[in-house]
């Protein structure tokens, strides 16, 4: 955060932070409006629907309400998941350290099989050059 | 009468209204029937009321009753001073009356022929509590279902993962992030495969798409394969002129009449087949690093071709499609293709491509000069990110080293021309492809003098340092046996069009590429490694060397080189070895003796004296002689010319 970042990446990462809090406001407010309907403080008296009409709707709210504490929770892992995405992208440090852990790796490799050839060459130079020497003094030509 | 108006009368509202349609309508209540009018009276009266009214009554009868002269109510008095039971009797009448009344109500009750006794709803029923409570209950369990399945779906998900041991997705992202370019674009990560930050100048992009593979795919594939790899749960798109495979395909060959056919056929048969599996279940590394590959060689092949074009060669390079051909050598030709297989034009490349000359179109395919060209535009890329330092640190250009020693050591404009003068790709592997060519003539060429020339041994060693346009070669010619006397060696360096010999006696000649001319010079070279050969065995012998001469003036004219000749003397001196050697006949061994050892005086040459100036000399059948080889001859012969006997 204390990174000079470019203003569109700040905005992000505030839009991360205000769905955060939104989702679990939401869960909150919405498990706070179950309790309060099971309660039933709603005034009756006030309502001008059937005693039916009212618990069927309360049951319906009810559900909305739970379903909405769902939603929160799925976005919230969406959340997370957009989180770790924006970190896996944007991490430029293990990003850098990854790099150059490849191209050492890389590079001893390229010097193994450097050497390897090398002595490989060496090798068989001498050998080629007896066997020449056999071949080009044999009657078997 | 016709003018009446139609006046609605409407009767006035005796009935309460129950309730008000929407249209208008009113609902009344239904009149109370007699039986429920009476009922709700005989629930109106009040016993005790009338009880109390009653005594009340009583009460004032007696009060009445006492104070008997009042003049103030003078008709209870009246009544009083009438009927003194006058109250008994109202009391009894009372009674009865409501003993009737009670008789009355309970036979109306028991007998229910003409009325029947209901209960009254009570205005106010409080059976709410109950109502509410259960649907409090039924909605919270609702409610709480709808959590619970909520629940259930992510620890599913999340069980589902683990259990089955199912590839997270951000495990997978991270290992393709510290291996590819990636960035967010939106809602969608897009990657870049080109080259660009290694230096690459290509304008054809190399993006591709990563996106989340569908689970069922996952669980089928792992359904497929349970031993195997876990799929992963990545998936990228590539865009579909990088899909399938690529390579570039460089033959050499002898110049054809019909050119463009043969060729582009030929090419189309080397295309190798798809990736192994299929392109859905390929891994994205294999995918990606296939598809660079696949822009790596389009972006080489684009480079060559603009290259062939640009170029003014004597023999101009020609671009044919998706083929280049250029002359590298008088009826030589260098051909590279670019070969793509992205698995949609397969159908139409297989028709030709079934033909049985396939296997021999791809054995011509030069592997090593496929790598150059590899490795020759990894080195352009390399020069393109890596500036020789000085330079401005926010530049992308810089001077070459040479141009920067350029002030300093003052070069002059020729210098500098030269300098930018850039060797192309298309040069560098056209030299490359020649030096190719020219050390495989000049290895044939070797090989069969060495197999032609039996008598000197011709031992040639290939030096194992050489680059991609120099190598170097060391020819031996020596004699079996006597290899520790005399030895001719000579080095040629095969450069790209032309060969240099470093002969023994330091003289250097240039060759070109016909390889007639090696050969007649190494031929030369047996010749004059006989002639010296034959001279070191002579003075191994202690035989004198009278006369050498390598090109001799005599005799007829040579096709190549000239005919050398040596003259030896035995030790004793009387005789005389001569050799004469023709590149063209051979050798020719005359001996000589002087003088004859049976002397007749003759009527010209007189005294024997005359015999030292040496005789006539006779041929000798080497091919006749034993010995291994011409040295060994000689030698036998020379042993047996030096024995006094």
């Amino acid at each position: 955060m204390h990174r000079n970042l470019p203003q569109n990446k700040e905005a992000l990462l505030k839009s991360y932070t205000t769905r955060l809090k939104e989702d679990i406001k939401s869960m909150l407010e919405n498990f706070e409006e179950i309790i309060r309907l099971a309660k039933g403080e709603r005034g009756e008296s006030e309502s001008q629907l059937n005693r039916m009409t009212q618990i069927e709707q309360d049951t319906f709210e009810m559900q909305v309400r739970a379903a909405n504490i769902v939603r929160a929770g799925e976005s919230l892992m969406k959340l997370v998941s957009d989180i770790k995405q924006y970190l896996i992208l944007n991490d430029f440090p293990s990003v850098n350290e990854a790099i150059t852990q490849n191209s050492k790796l890389f590079r001893t490799k390229q010097q193994e099989c450097d050497q390897k050839l090398m002595s490989l060459r060496d090798d068989i130079a001498a050998d080629l050059y007896d066997l020449e020497d056999e071949y080009f003094t044999s009657i078997y030509k | 009468m016709a003018n009446s108006v139609n006046i609605s009368i409407e009767a006035p509202i005796e009935n309460q209204i129950q309730e008000i349609t929407y249209d208008g309508q009113e609902i009344y209540q239904a009149p109370l029937s007699m039986s429920e009018n009476l009922a709700r009276l005989a629930q109106k009266i009040d016993f005790s009321k009338s009880d109390d009214e009653f005594c009340n009554i009583k009460k004032e009868g007696e009060s009445n009753t006492d104070p008997k002269p009042d003049d103030d109510s003078k008709d209870a008095n009246y009544q009083s001073s009438l009927w003194p039971w006058e109250s008994v009797r109202n009391k009894l009448r009372n009674a009865l009356t409501e003993v009737c009344v009670l008789a009355d109500v309970l036979n109306i009750a028991k007998e229910k022929r003409y009325m029947v006794l209901d209960p009254v709803q009570p205005e106010q029923v409080d059976n709410r509590p109950m109502v509410q409570v259960y649907g409090r209950k039924k909605a919270l369990g609702a409610a709480a279902a709808v959590l619970l399945a909520g629940v259930e779906r992510l620890r599913a998900s999340e069980n589902m993962r683990i259990n089955r041991n199912m590839p997270d997705f951000h495990i997978d992202l991270l290992r393709l992030r510290q291996n590819w370019r990636l960035k967010k674009v939106s809602n969608t990560i897009v990657g870049d495969l080109s080259y660009r930050t290694a230096g690459s100048k290509f304008s054809q992009t190399g993006v591709f798409e990563v996106t989340k593979a569908p689970e069922e795919q996952m669980m089928q594939a792992m359904s497929m394969n349970a031993a195997g790899p876990a799929p992963s749960a990545l998936r990228v798109t590539v865009p579909p002129e990088l899909q399938g495979v690529a390579f570039i395909s460089v033959l050499c060959q002898k110049e054809q009449e019909e050119v463009v056919t043969a060729t582009l056929s030929s090419s189309a048969l080397s295309c190798p087949g798809t990736l192994p599996g299929d392109g859905a279940d390929l891994h994205w590394q294999q995918k990606l690093e296939a598809a660079q590959n696949v822009l790596f060689c389009k972006e080489l092949f684009a480079r060559l071709a603009a290259e062939a074009v640009q170029l003014d060669a004597s023999i101009p390079h020609m671009v044919v499609g998706n083929q280049i051909m250029a002359t590298v050598l008088p009826g030589i030709q260098l051909l590279i293709g670019l070969c793509h297989n992205n698995g949609q034009n397969n159908a139409n490349a297989n028709p030709e491509g079934s033909r049985p000359e396939g296997a021999a179109g791809k054995s011509d395919h030069d592997h090593v000069l496929e790598h150059s060209l590899h490795q020759l535009l990894r080195a352009v890329h390399h020069s393109n990110t890596h500036h020789p330092f000085p330079h401005p640190a926010t530049g992308p250009l810089g001077p070459s080293k040479r141009r920067c020693l350029a002030g300093p050591m003052a070069a002059d404009r020729y210098e500098l021309l030269d300098m930018s003068k850039e060797q192309s790709l298309l040069e560098q592997i056209i030299q490359q492809a020649q030096h190719f060519f020219m050390r495989r003539r000049s290895e044939y060429v070797l090989d069969t003098i060495a197999k032609e020339v039996k008598d000197p041994l011709i031992v040639s060693h290939w030096n194992a340092l050489n680059s991609p346009t120099q190598s170097c070669v060391k020819i031996n010619i020596m004699a079996y046996g006597y290899d520790a006397v005399c030895r001719t060696s000579l080095v040629v360096h095969v450069g790209e069009k032309t060969l240099k010999c470093i002969c023994r006696d330091g003289k250097v000649r240039h060759l070109s590429y016909e390889l007639q001319e090696l050969r007649d010079l190494i031929y030369c070279q047996i010749y004059q490694h006989q002639m010296t050969a034959v001279q070191a065995v002579g003075r191994c012998m202690g035989w004198q060397l009278l006369a050498s001469s390598s090109h001799l003036g005599s005799g007829p004219v040579e096709p190549l080189g000239n005919a050398s000749s040596c003259l030896l003397a035995s030790p004793t001196g009387d005789r005389m070895i001569a050799i004469r050697c023709e590149p063209s006949v051979g050798i020719q061994v005359f001996i000589a003796q002087s003088p004859r050892k049976d002397f007749f005086a003759s009527e010209l040459v007189q005294d024997k004296k005359w015999e030292n100036l040496g005789g006539a000399f006779k041929e000798i059948k080497l091919d006749k002689m034993e010995g291994k080889n011409f040295l060994n001859k000689m030698e036998l012969l020379m042993a047996c010319l030096s024995s006094p006997t």
